[in-house]
């Protein structure tokens, strides 16, 4: 496994983690009424322990092969990136308009309209970093 | 109608010039070993730079390396 599908593999389970944290929190408070103090600190506490996180692993990944890792990206990984971009966009299209059709919706309020858009930012990233991974597998 | 692929030679001409790797064939034009081999499996096709630099490496016309024709094997 290259270490760039590596790189994607630990960003993918990064952002899943977060996703799922994220959704089971936002499950709590806003179904079963749990009680939320401070969700500023839970959020950016949250973030910034996964961005350690990935980092840590990003380090390890990269020492175990140094010269991979100092490798500039050549024009094949280039054109992954670009594919994975282009799938994650459309997906935060698709989540945007759903988000803003939330509007429409009796009794949610912009708090619904701001998870829903916090739910697409992560599904894009979701996708883009699933799809880099399937195309890497692709071309193995 | 079989479609038509773009193959190559480039497994071939490895191992005619004193069993080239992979790796060498990449760190020679700039790529990664990963990228030569989904070359060599005609899972990628390159851009002509690189098709032109791998004739380079090998010393030999861009036809010998690379050649646009039918095959059974359905492209990825």
């Amino acid at each position: 496994m290259s270490f760039r599908e590596k790189s994607a593999w630990i960003t993918f389970i990064t952002v899943l983690i977060f996703t799922v944290l994220w959704f089971t929190h936002v499950w709590r408070v806003e179904f079963l009424h749990a009680r939320d103090e401070n969700p500023m600190i839970w959020f950016f506490g949250t973030l910034a322990a996964l961005i350690a996180l990935e980092i840590a692993l990003h380090i390890a990944v990269a020492v175990q092969s140094p010269r991979e890792a100092r490798t500039p990206k050549d024009e094949r990984e280039r054109m992954i990136d670009m594919k994975a971009s282009r799938v994650a966009f459309y997906v935060l299209l698709i989540g945007t308009f759903a988000s803003i059709g939330t509007l429409h919706i009796p009794r949610a309020n912009r708090l619904v309209m701001a998870q829903c858009l916090m739910g697409s930012i992560l599904f894009a990233l979701l996708s883009r970093f699933g799809t880099q991974i399937a195309l890497h597998r692709r071309d193995a | 109608m079989a479609a038509k692929i773009l193959q190559n030679q480039i497994r071939r001409l490895r191992f005619e010039h004193k069993e080239m790797t992979q790796q060498e064939l990449a760190d020679k034009i700039g790529v990664t070993r990963q990228t030569v081999n989904a070359i060599e499996l005609a899972k990628y096709s390159p851009s002509l730079e690189v098709a032109f630099q791998i004739a380079d490496v090998f010393g030999v016309p861009l036809d010998e390396v690379f050649q646009y024709g039918n095959s059974t094997r359905r492209r990825a």
